[in-house]
């Protein structure tokens, strides 16, 4: 099990079912996930809460297989075969890495456009634990 | 800089030991490093001890380095545990040379030791996927094979590196390792198994993945005065260097770049006042094969996005002008993670003094060889330059 | 200003199971008139589909999360039997924490439960807007012919007093004691149904019955006033006997026939129906939707549409996206390989 405890996923969960980034007021870059000091300008710990879109672009992605995947995902993979997981670009300039949601996991392709919906993530003591994965940006509103 | 030097290395057998567990290992492999020296060995003149170390076997959470110290009859002296996952051998290395040259104490055991295959398949993989971003590369599905692979993606999807140069990393370091005795796979493999075996995450696959293991390794370091009493051809430690990256992938400006390995890399060579040009034999840390392709690029030895020519023109064989983890590397040699980083200096002291354990794999008439150890996916990295 | 509903919004997964796959694991399918159905996928469940459908419909009006005054959350499936559900999508919506948000579980006719308690919120708030999120799907032993039909869905709609798409003309409901039919007892995972057929179709037909006509005798309404009548559907046949007494003709039936290509909804079932019918409306085309919850109660209401605006995704357009499977993988989805 990963071991994150339930106020550590909690204390994340605008970022996880919400996507709100943080947007130095320095620089004006949006930090997502957020940090304590600017990943941009390493110069200062003053943001702005925004509402990201939840829109962007596959940048890299992989096919986990039952050899890849940690033991809270094993079952997943196991139902259903190996899952997409990829790191997207969001529309707000940040990356952030995510699994991807119903596609079939061959069409994934480079410079997909996707969109952010809430998933179950695993279970670990009986909690939920929901977050966000991505699914392809061409399917409905 | 020619103030710090190694007087003596030594490793255990790699590979999964049911009867031996960590305190085993480290005893096996600081008994090897001791008899390595050429002569006037005392274990009464270790002053200090480093030891890298991840999981502590399964089971010693805190003080593990006095627990593996004192089994090996080193009680008493300052010890500690270096932690920067896959790199803490290198970075226990490092902390021993900065100790020497600080002149706070004069011989220094630099080491590691790592016991995998003791726990359940579910408490290994725990411990395996707890060194990236737990967060939420973790919660995303993904171990480390998962994160080399998002890597490898864009890279050949940037520069054009194809399928085949992944499989020749496997297919040299298993060549190489055949010829060493000490490692974990000593059968070679042909580019065409290692291309069809089953996806781990794609586009790795099982061969493009390194093992888990068992292993420790121990090296002893002092300074350049005192190295005359041990032997006539000490190893010196020319320059060293090492970085952090920001943990998470996502969280770097580019995923195609180890920007740890290339700041680690220049602050070595800065120090030991060369190039990458003049490094004549190499370990790197190929985890994954995608790994070892990355070192060539960010080390210096080859271009952005040329790694793939650089392993199909040959340059990185034994035979090559730049071999490239002659000991078989952690794909053939395997990767017992707080060792691997001091694994690396065993095998570096041996062949740049002609005294590696089998003549085929030795590389003769180098000089000057590079150590490159990466914590995780490039998280932490340590680059130590050896030379005679 | 009228009463009604400004927005709406469906999702289905996009997983199908047909008949025939019934058929050769069990040699039988027993949900009459059910062609296929939809099954949740291994990381949705009635909070995410909720969450989901809930923003669907919001974008529909739009209308911005912050100034919902109101959520009511219905399924029989939610992932626990006790915690705040409604707190989870409040959350996953940013409506705001001061919000009255309530969770309506314990039988099929929660949507329309759901919905009622918006309606009344606004009777008191004028100018409040009320989010109602329906997701269900339901799940019973795979030894039971209960489960054959069961499917998966979800509908969300926004009420307002304010540029509505379908106004309320009024609503009826009827609740009584029926035992024996569709029930659960708290310590026990499987859903019982004792199959007391008579019996049980006695209390479905009588309790939708009697809030339908009384809701038409309300409102001064003959079926003949209808375009669309929409019934709970546990199958495809259900509806028929109601809508017999009623005096509702097939035609009129058939727009919210939902079950034929999805399966029993639950508490989705009626609200899925609806959206399906205002899909296919025009304006002034008035719509009854009948729901019915084992135990037993029902809620009639009846709609006028007055707007042009429908769901950017209509329930045909979701129903289309799908992707067939086997009935090996639907027990590993289902979790019911042990």
């Amino acid at each position: 099990m990963a071991h994150v405890s339930v106020p550590m996923y909690w204390r994340t969960i605008p970022q996880r079912y919400r996507l709100v980034g943080h947007k130095c007021r320095k620089c004006g870059n949006v930090n997502f996930p957020p940090k304590g000091v600017c990943k941009y300008c390493s110069a200062s710990s003053d943001f702005e809460e925004v509402q990201l879109s939840g829109r962007g672009k596959v940048h890299t992605f992989t096919l986990i297989g039952a050899g890849g995947a940690p033991p809270e995902f094993a079952e997943q993979e196991k139902a259903g075969g190996s899952y997409p997981v990829t790191i997207v670009e969001l529309e707000e300039g940040p990356k952030v890495i995510g699994q991807m949601a119903d596609v079939n996991p061959k069409d994934v392709r480079i410079g997909m456009p996707v969109r952010a919906e809430m998933r179950r993530i695993y279970s670990e003591e009986g909690v939920i634990r929901y977050g966000f994965k991505f699914v392809p940006a061409t399917e409905g509103a | 800089m020619r103030n710090v030097a190694i007087v003596g290395a030594g490793q255990s057998r790699y590979g999964e030991f049911p009867e031996k567990g960590i305190k085993e290992l480290f005893l096996e492999a600081y008994k090897d490093m001791a008899a390595s020296v050429d002569r006037n060995y005392d274990p009464k003149r270790i002053e200090a001890a480093y030891i890298g170390n991840l999981g502590c076997g399964g089971f010693q959470l805190g003080n593990m380095s006095a627990l593996v110290s004192e089994y090996a009859g080193l009680a008493y002296i300052p010890t500690m545990r270096i932690e920067n996952a896959c790199a803490s051998g290198g970075y226990a290395l490092a902390t021993a040379a900065m100790d020497v040259l600080s002149g706070t104490h004069e011989v220094v055991l630099a080491g590691g030791v790592e016991k995998m295959t003791d726990v359940s398949n579910l408490k290994t993989k725990y411990w395996l996927g707890v060194s990236g971003d737990t967060e939420y590369e973790r919660l995303a599905g993904t171990t480390f094979s998962g994160l080399y692979a998002l890597i490898a993606q864009r890279h050949m999807h940037e520069f054009g590196t194809k399928r085949e140069h992944l499989s020749m990393v496997a297919v040299k370091n298993h060549k190489n390792g055949a010829q060493n005795p000490k490692a974990q796979f000593q059968r070679e493999t042909t580019l065409e198994k290692a291309m069809k075996a089953p996806m781990v995450a794609s586009p790795l696959n099982l061969f493009d993945c390194c093992s888990i293991t068992d292993g420790g390794s121990a090296v002893l370091v002092t300074t350049a005065e005192k190295a005359k009493e041990f032997t006539d051809t000490p190893i010196y430690i020319e320059g060293f260097g090492a970085s952090s990256d920001y943990l998470a992938i996502h969280d770097r400006a580019t995923t195609t770049t180890l920007e740890g390995t290339r700041r680690a890399a220049e602050r070595a060579y800065r120090m030991a006042g060369v190039g990458p040009k003049d490094v004549q034999i190499a370990e790197v840390h190929d985890c994954f094969t995608i790994a070892e392709l990355l070192a060539y690029e960010d080390l210096g030895f080859c271009k952005k996005g040329e790694a793939g020519a650089f392993i199909e023109e040959g340059h990185t064989e034994i035979t090559g002008d730049k071999p490239v983890n002659a000991s078989g590397g952690l794909k053939a040699k395997g990767h017992p993670i707080g060792s691997t980083g001091t694994g690396q200096a065993y095998e570096m002291f041996h062949q740049l003094r002609g005294t590696v354990n089998k003549p085929a794999r030795q590389v003769k008439g180098v000089e000057r060889g590079l150590l490159h150890n990466v914590g995780g996916s490039g998280g932490t990295v340590a680059v130590t330059i050896l030379a005679r | 200003m009228a009463l009604g509903i400004s927005g709406y919004g469906v999702s289905i997964p996009r997983f199908r199971i047909r008949k025939e796959d019934y058929t050769k694991a069990w040699g039988s399918f027993a949900a009459a008139g059910v062609n296929e159905k939809s099954v949740t996928g291994f990381d949705e469940d009635m909070l995410t589909l909720a969450t989901k459908v809930s923003r669907r419909a919001l974008e529909s009006v739009p209308l911005p999360p912050a100034q919902v005054s109101r959520l009511a959350f219905a399924s029989t499936s939610a992932p626990y039997t006790e915690k705040l559900l409604s707190g989870t999508i409040l959350t996953g919506l940013g409506i705001p924490n001061e919000t009255f948000a309530s969770d309506h579980t314990t039988s099929t006719r929660a949507g329309t439960e759901a919905m009622i308690a918006g309606f009344e919120h606004l009777a008191a708030n004028p100018s409040g807007r009320a989010l109602v999120a329906v997701a269900d799907a339901p799940t019973a032993s795979m030894w039971d012919s209960i489960e054959h039909g069961m499917g998966a869905g979800a509908v969300a709609f926004v009420l307002s007093q304010d540029d509505v798409l379908a106004e309320l003309e009024g609503h009826a409901s009827y609740a009584s004691e029926h035992f024996g039919e569709r029930f659960r007892p708290r310590e026990e995972e499987r859903l019982h149904d004792l199959n007391v057929k008579k019996f049980s179709e006695g209390s479905f037909v009588t309790n939708t019955t009697k809030a339908a006509s009384a809701l038409l005798k309300k409102l001064g309404r003959k079926p003949e006033d209808y375009a669309h009548a929409v019934f709970q559907q546990p199958d495809a046949r259900a509806p028929a006997s109601v809508a017999g007494k009623l005096g509702f003709q097939d035609p009129q039936l058939a727009t919210g026939m939902v079950s034929a290509f999805l399966g029993d909804l639950g508490a989705a079932s009626a609200p899925m129906g609806l959206a399906a019918a205002f899909d296919a409306s025009k304006t002034g085309d008035r719509i009854l939707v009948v729901s019915y919850g084992s135990g037993a109660g029902s809620d009639a209401l009846s709609f006028r549409m007055v707007g042009e605006r429908r769901s950017a995704v209509s329930v045909a357009q979701e129903a289309a996206r799908k992707e067939y499977i086997d009935y090996v993988q639907y027990l590993k989805l289902k979790g019911a390989i042990k």
